[in-house]
């Protein structure tokens, strides 16, 4: 309840009840839950057998979870015996994403900062708490979507399949970019047809990276696509914008500070922003395995190892520049509240018996009223969401109801 | 003239950078709190945190009034500062007074005052040297639907 940025949980009656519209998808709530009252909305894998052909988009945060000696291309051979019909080759796509925020970042007139978007996170904060910077958003798709396009293109071409028997499933890092694609917050629908949490899936692809031979004896027949992975910048990073008026973000709490700032009209000299919500970017993500730091020294160890990209990576990205479109499907919009059905002259009202209600609560921030703050009960309590006497403080009955509650 | 619906005052304290910018932070939520819509809670504060940063910049101390109705949002900034001499010559953009101390902090590009008339849609501005200033700033709140 108090992990959550947004304020949108509530306790009552023993239980965890989220007012949704504040909810931004972030996963604070699932790294602290020790009950697992929460949970993530990913797919499991046995889910996938109703496709004919699976084809895995995998975030490159999976690539820094195992050791130092598994390549990516173990981790693509491990994910074709796990299942998998193919493994895109996500690399191209990132790439292509990169130069087309590049182009967009040289021609936007402003207003300025633009702020990346291919974390869900953040898009959904911008949404629900900074509805005033909704514009500031850079309208153009996630590496991730334009790949499941992509490759959807191609099978259905390659292997004469309809679209619709193909699955484009991502392997996620977090719950977020889950939700993204059951929900995208631009109101388009997702190319993507699900996703698979890395958590879910370490084990298995564990096991079978230490059972395979080494490189180069793996049955060739198991590759159909991607030439197995290949190693991409993690997420959203922009290496051909200028260090100068570029700032990549990553936590929550850091990109709040600076979110505050641009509302001030007080960052005046950064064209773009990157901002991821976990702390370390992607490969932070609350479902991942390997630590953060152990992972970023394994992301470290692959950029530094891997070659440049071929001419044939090039021309490749050269040739779908050319073809495709980038821009966002659909639009975004400042989240409804429920407030908005009713009038200015109410909301004031409503304000100030929130005022008045808060200065007969002691201002500990107990939580015990099923509020995280006292601030939040007393803005419940004016809104008729919550009883005044849910406070300990007030109702001393209160203490004994939770005591039965909790005590047994 | 539209019945005052919410009228709340805070107080600025000059000559600290520490805690500036807290009094317009403040302005945003309420604004916000209160479902004001965004392209007039963005004006709004950024005329808030210029008059703020001015009051910080030169003043000893001040105060910035919210005032609110159906129809409009008003900002009162008052301060007990230096003045200012030629009012019309601060309006310009880019003509600045800030001291390099000022500038080296990131301010005093002589945007402040020129940003928050283009801001709001009404401005006006009082100032006696060597006793203060009082910044009138009005947001019509159906100038963006």
């Amino acid at each position: 309840m108090r992990a959550c940025p947004t304020h949108a949980i509530r306790v009552k009656n023993g239980k965890a009840h989220l007012i949704s519209e504040l909810c931004i998808d972030c996963g604070s709530c699932l790294g602290v839950c020790q009950l697992g009252a929460i949970s993530a909305t990913t797919i499991k894998f046995a889910e996938l057998n109703r496709y004919k052909f699976k084809v895995a988009v995998a975030s490159p945060a999976l690539l820094t979870q195992f050791g130092l000696r598994d390549t990516p291309a173990d981790v693509g051979r491990a994910l074709l015996e796990l299942g998998f019909d193919a493994v895109w080759d996500y690399a191209v796509d990132i790439a292509l994403v990169d130069r087309a925020i590049t182009d967009f970042v040289k021609k936007w007139p402003g207003p300025f900062p633009l702020i990346s978007n291919s974390c869900p996170v953040v898009v959904r904060l911008i949404q629900v708490a900074y509805p005033s910077m909704v514009d500031h958003v850079i309208p153009l798709e996630a590496p991730r979507e334009i790949a499941a396009r992509e490759l959807k293109r191609r099978y259905s071409r390659e292997m004469g399949l309809n679209p619709e028997e193909i699955a484009a499933i991502y392997i996620t890092p977090c719950q977020a970019k889950a939700i993204s694609i059951l929900q995208p917050a631009e109101e388009a629908k997702s190319n993507l047809d699900g996703a698979v949490a890395i958590s879910e899936i370490y084990n298995d692809l564990l096991t079978k990276m230490r059972k395979t031979v080494r490189p180069g004896d793996a049955p060739k027949d198991l590759v159909t696509a991607g030439e197995l992975l290949h190693w991409g910048a993690p997420e959203g990073e922009i290496p051909a914008l200028s260090r100068e008026h570029y700032l990549p973000l990553t936590g929550l709490t850091d990109i709040m500070k600076v979110f505050n700032d641009i509302e001030k009209g007080r960052i005046r000299n950064i064209e773009f922003l990157e901002c991821d919500a976990c702390q370390g970017g992607c490969i932070g993500g609350n479902l991942t395995v390997e630590n953060l730091y152990v992972a970023r020294s394994k992301n470290l160890h692959l950029m530094a190892s891997m070659p440049k990209p071929g001419p044939e990576f090039e021309k490749e990205v050269d040739r779908r520049y050319a073809l495709e479109d980038f821009s966002l499907r659909g639009s975004l919009k400042p989240r409804q509240t429920e407030g908005e059905a009713i009038d200015l002259r109410e909301r004031v009202m409503r304000r100030k018996r929130a005022e008045e209600v808060l200065r007969t609560l002691p201002l500990l921030n107990c939580g015990l009223c099923g509020a995280p703050k006292c601030k939040n009960h007393a803005e419940d309590v004016a809104a008729s969401r919550a009883d005044l006497l849910d406070c300990v403080f007030l109702s001393p009955d209160r203490i004994k109801a939770l005591g039965k509650h909790y005590k047994k | 003239m539209a019945a005052e619906l919410l009228r709340e005052s805070f107080n600025i304290q000059g000559r600290n950078f520490d805690k500036a910018g807290e009094v317009s932070s403040g302005i945003k939520v309420i604004l916000r709190d209160l479902l004001i819509d965004a392209a007039n809670t963005r004006r709004t504060v950024i005329v808030a945190y210029e008059g703020e940063m001015n009051v910080v910049m030169y003043a000893d101390r001040g105060t910035l009034t919210l005032i609110l109705t159906d129809k409009d949002i008003s900002l009162e900034i008052d301060d007990e500062g230096p003045g200012i001499p030629d009012i019309e010559m601060a309006l310009q953009e880019g003509y600045s007074t800030a001291s390099d101390e000022m500038r080296e902090l990131g301010f005093g590009f002589g945007m402040g005052l020129p940003n928050m008339k283009k801001n709001s849609d009404e401005f006006r501005i009082e100032s006696e040297v060597g006793k203060g200033t009082r910044v009138f700033a009005r947001i019509k709140l159906d100038a963006n639907g």
